[in-house]
């Protein structure tokens, strides 16, 4: 993004806030605070992008992926690097597939709704004014009649369905399964963005995924980032934090990070951690800070998300149209099921490489693999995104193999429940009987994971939470959390919306407003 | 099938013709375009002058006959054109997709060229009035070939030299001759044949393997006894049977269908996606990187039986290898696997000690083994060694791997009909797609694997 004219803070001075991260969760923050008139700085990774230097090649589109070395560890073991995990100015919303269902109310209170995982400490009624904000900025495109929710409006009319989408309608149709256009992040029109400019309207290209050239997409470093910069917000790309300066009194006095093989220190009063669900938790167990609960990197969640993929007669060329272009919320609670929660189901277009890694990685080999590759180009996919239950045992902890700035590497166990296993089968069988009803052949199914959540959990209880519903550290006052880390229970809709929803939220309680 | 089209570019102060005994003896199988470059011949009023002028106004001849084989030959001032086309071909730029081979006859060097000081300022002085004599023209002739050419084509060659412009002329000589393009021509991957006169003063033998075998380490070097540097007027029947030696040694040998390498010269598609996906036809080379020359030999055998490649025969091990060595990782790994190298050298020699006829065995015996490594059934507990489970985890990346590196290859995307790179060039609206539905496409979009137009 456009840096030139940005106000530049001294490392002596001390600022009111350093927020770590500019993804869903560091940038709203930071374009409040400064909004706020606040001297803000945000420390960032990875390097600063314009979006026409992103790249539809998939392999070379590593450079936007957090490739620095993660275990896997578990009977569930999720990837990362390109599955889950941002770099850059942006963050992880660079690559996000800006699929923009909005969360639940039920699965805000899943265990008074269902009696599993737990409930958030904040309710839909608070947090749906701060959804509306965020979707009316970064201008969400919609269906005019959202079937499960009739008073909800979207800013903008919905993007093109492609060939996944107008199969799954149709077997949905047949199966009496509601569905629509699916809320996307991504604009259907040009519009303008305010301190951006023109974000072209949508080009139609499933390329779009892996950073988005015309910036039809809601990445940060096109919406809240411009925005915070235009209010004297800094930000410093290539600024890895590894660590935190603290007073006698636990309080922390500065950030340090590594620009260019150079460690910096930067004064602060204040510090927002929003590094993601892996790197927030990584860097508090690798300074032993805000941990008295014990709860930092447990309750790790991964939403169950598999796919049922099918060849079709004509060709479906699925890398055309927004990958993710028609959703179902008929299966939020399914009618009968033996496990806690349910989940949402999206069309799927998936790029050649991406989809035959996840292929190969399943068990399909040799001939069978080059049989279903011979017509990648009729293939469509349909996956859903499930509920995850906390669980403490699901556990990001510290390995003794070091990283490039010599803080401890991550290792990530990860294993089904019972539930998540129900919910995986009972969500492969609808999607089967889904494609069966289109007409699929040499019909397959991925099991896969997706995002990273829980692992400094919000809660209103300092013995089992890292942070308060504020998203405020418990042990250390001036430390805020705001990423996908502070979800105490994983929620169905993908992730990024609420995110940036609670990331107001916590400017705003900051604030004290 | 059409004849693959042979592109000429001639001299310094020659023009088209003087390729004219090249192609008597050259014949039918190649369609042969000889051209005057701008300044000489029938172009010499062009106001093209400089190298960089001159290879863009090649390059527009060739985009023009859309050949979906062609192959370049360039003489002395042609043959540093022909070379800088041929490195923009092989990285899809210009519009141009790559060539099958290139000629390179007395060639000047990418760098700049070796000539007597004296010798540049004699050639300067014989346009000193604006015009170069006859005698003049014909001493410049007579300096280039080692021994009696055909009177016809003396003549010919001396009308060329009469008839060229005197600013291109001098531009050569002052500045196209010595400017430095060895960067941007960098190291070519494209069969090319060397022919040099024996006698050629400047551009002999021992020059051009030292100026221009660098950027052509592949090229065969072919010497032409009693030739100077005009072998081509004094022995076109020499030079024309090295020329259709290399094309018949290079013919169907693309690296990708035309079609879909006109899609990626195309203006759909950016610079940065064009460079990466031209990239990778280079392969991997034969030195061994991270795996020994037996790991490697193994893992050949291992990729071939997970991904039997269809319409493409890469060395998938090597590039494994190679991009092990460069140390590129995906962001993660099996916490049971050491470090990705490690983990794979590991489960090769596991999969050597446990299986150590692996190689020999028919393909459905392979099959067989893979299902037990998947099934946990095949490792060690020694050291070094992986064991059951963690050889199952490893068979999943390497099954990951081999298919990864195969569809990043663009040969692999044309056969899938994979087009989904071609969302938009480097304007400042980018086309994207406007048909998204089933059974529909763009007047652009082809069966990318055949080339042929799409059918409902």
């Amino acid at each position: 993004m456009n840096l030139t004219g940005m106000r530049h803070h001294a490392e002596t001075d001390e600022v009111d806030a350093v927020v770590i991260g500019t993804g869903a969760g560091g940038a709203p923050i930071l374009a409040r605070l400064a909004q706020a008139g606040l001297s803000v700085v945000a420390l960032e990774a990875g390097p600063n992008w314009e979006p026409t230097d992103h790249t539809p090649d998939e392999i070379d589109a590593a450079s936007i992926y957090w490739t620095s070395e993660r275990l896997s560890g578990g009977t569930d073991p999720e990837a990362f690097g390109g599955n889950n995990s941002g770099i850059g100015v942006g963050g992880s919303t660079l690559h996000w597939g800006a699929f923009c269902p909005r969360p639940d109310e039920r699965d805000l209170r899943l265990a008074s709704d269902q009696g599993a995982g737990v409930d958030w400490p904040i309710t839909h009624a608070e947090l749906i004014p701060y959804i509306e904000e965020v979707e009316r900025f970064i201008q969400v495109s919609g269906p005019a009649d959202y079937p499960w929710d009739p008073a909800r409006r979207y800013p903008l009319p919905p993007v093109a369905r492609n060939a996944p989408a107008d199969l799954m309608a149709a077997g949905c149709d047949a199966l009496g399964i509601r569905t629509t256009d699916s809320p996307a992040a991504i604009v259907s029109r040009d519009v303008q963005q305010p301190h951006f400019g023109v974000r072209a309207g949508a080009i139609n290209s499933g390329a779009t995924h892996q950073g988005d050239r015309v910036a039809s997409k809601a990445s940060m470093d096109v919406t809240y980032l411009p925005l915070a910069v235009a209010h004297g917000a800094e930000i410093r790309a290539g600024a890895m934090v590894h660590g935190l300066e603290r007073d006698a009194t636990g309080r922390i006095t500065a950030v340090v990070y590594r620009k260019d093989g150079v460690d910096h220190r930067q004064r602060t009063r204040n510090v927002f951690l929003c590094g993601g669900g892996v790197e927030s938790a990584r860097l508090l167990l690798n300074l032993d800070l805000a941990n008295s609960s014990g709860q930092v990197g447990r309750n790790y969640m991964a939403h169950p998300a598999a796919q049922v993929w099918g060849r079709f007669d004509r060709p479906t060329r699925m890398w055309r149209g927004w990958p993710s272009s028609l959703i179902s919320e008929d299966f939020v609670r399914p009618k009968e099921k033996d496990f806690a929660g349910g989940y949402l189901i999206q069309s799927l277009g998936v790029l050649p490489v991406t989809l035959a890694t996840s292929m190969a990685r399943s068990g399909i080999r040799g001939e069978r693999l080059m049989d279903l590759l011979e017509h990648y180009d009729s293939f469509a996919g349909i996956g859903v995104n499930g509920e995850c239950l906390p669980a403490e045992s699901n556990r990001l902890t510290l390995v003794d193999e070091v990283d490039e700035v010599g803080l401890k590497r991550a290792r990530i166990d990860f294993s089904f429940s019972d539930n998540e296993r129900a919910l995986d089968a009972h969500s492969v069988t609808t999607m089967k009987a889904i494609w069966e009803a289109a007409g699929a052949k040499d019909v397959f199914v991925l099991n896969r994971t997706a995002h990273a959540e829980g692992t400094c959990r919000m809660g209103d209880d300092r013995d089992s939470a890292v942070v308060d519903p504020n998203g405020r550290s418990y042990d250390v006052d001036n430390l805020y959390i705001c990423d996908n880390s502070v979800f105490p229970s994983s929620l169905i809709a993908n992730p990024a919306l609420t995110i940036m929803a609670l990331a107001l939220r916590t400017a705003d309680r900051f604030l004290g407003r | 099938m059409a004849r693959p089209t042979l592109f000429l570019l001639h001299a310094l102060g020659l023009s088209a013709r003087s390729w004219d005994g090249v192609i008597d003896a050259i014949g039918d199988g190649l369609d042969v375009v000889a051209l005057d470059l701008p300044g000489y011949g029938d172009n010499a009023a062009s106001p093209l002058l400089t190298v960089r002028e001159t290879a863009e106004w090649v390059a527009a001849r060739i985009r023009e006959r859309e050949p979906d084989e062609w192959l370049i030959a360039g003489h002395s001032m042609g043959g540093k054109i022909a070379t800088i086309v041929t490195a923009w071909a092989e990285r899809a730029e210009h519009g141009l997709i790559p060539p099958t081979g290139l000629v390179l006859v007395d060639a000047s060097t990418p760098g700049p060229e070796p000539m007597a000081e004296e010798r540049r300022a004699l050639m300067e002085q014989w346009w000193a009035s604006g015009t170069i004599s006859a005698e003049d023209a014909a001493a410049y002739i007579h300096a280039n070939t080692a021994g009696p050419i055909p009177g016809a084509v003396r003549e010919t060659a001396i009308a060329d030299v009469q008839r060229s412009s005197r600013v291109a002329w001098l531009e050569w000589l002052r500045r196209g001759s010595l400017e430095d393009w060895s960067d941007e021509v960098g190291v070519l991957r494209t069969p090319t044949a060397i022919v040099v006169g024996a006698e050629d003063p400047d551009l002999g033998a021992v020059n051009q393997e030292r100026l221009n075998l660098p950027h052509v380490p592949n090229a065969v070097v072919h010497e032409v006894d009693g030739a100077g540097h005009d072998s081509l007027l004094q022995y076109p029947g020499e030079v024309a049977r090295f020329v259709t030696g290399l094309a018949a040694r290079v013919e169907g040998t693309a690296a990708l269908p035309p079609a879909f390498a006109r899609l990626i010269a195309s203006d759909r598609v950016s610079a940065r996606t064009r460079r990466v996906m031209m990239r990778r036809l280079d392969g991997p080379g034969d030195a061994p990187r991270v795996f020994s020359p037996a790991q490697r030999a193994l893992l050949t055998v291992l990729v071939a039986r997970v991904l039997p490649q269809r319409g493409t025969d890469l060395d998938i091990a090597g590039r494994i290898d190679a991009e092990f060595a460069a140390g590129h990782g995906d962001g993660w790994r099996f916490a049971e696997l050491p470090p990705d190298a490690e983990a794979w050298r590991q489960g090769l020699d596991t999969l050597a000690e446990q299986v150590p006829d692996f190689a020999a065995l028919t393909g459905a015996a392979q099959e067989a083994v893979l299902d037990r490594v998947w099934d946990g059934g095949i490792g060690s507990d020694a050291d070094g060694r992986l064991t059951g489970s963690q050889m199952r985890l490893w068979l999943k990346d390497v099954q990951a791997e081999a298919v990864r590196m195969w569809l990043s290859h663009p040969a692999a995307q044309a056969w899938i009909r994979y087009d989904g790179f071609a969302d938009g060039g480097d304007g400042p609206r980018k086309q994207g797609f406007s048909t998204t539905h089933a059974g529909e496409w763009e007047p652009w979009q082809r069966d990318w694997r055949t080339g042929k137009e799409l059918q409902a």
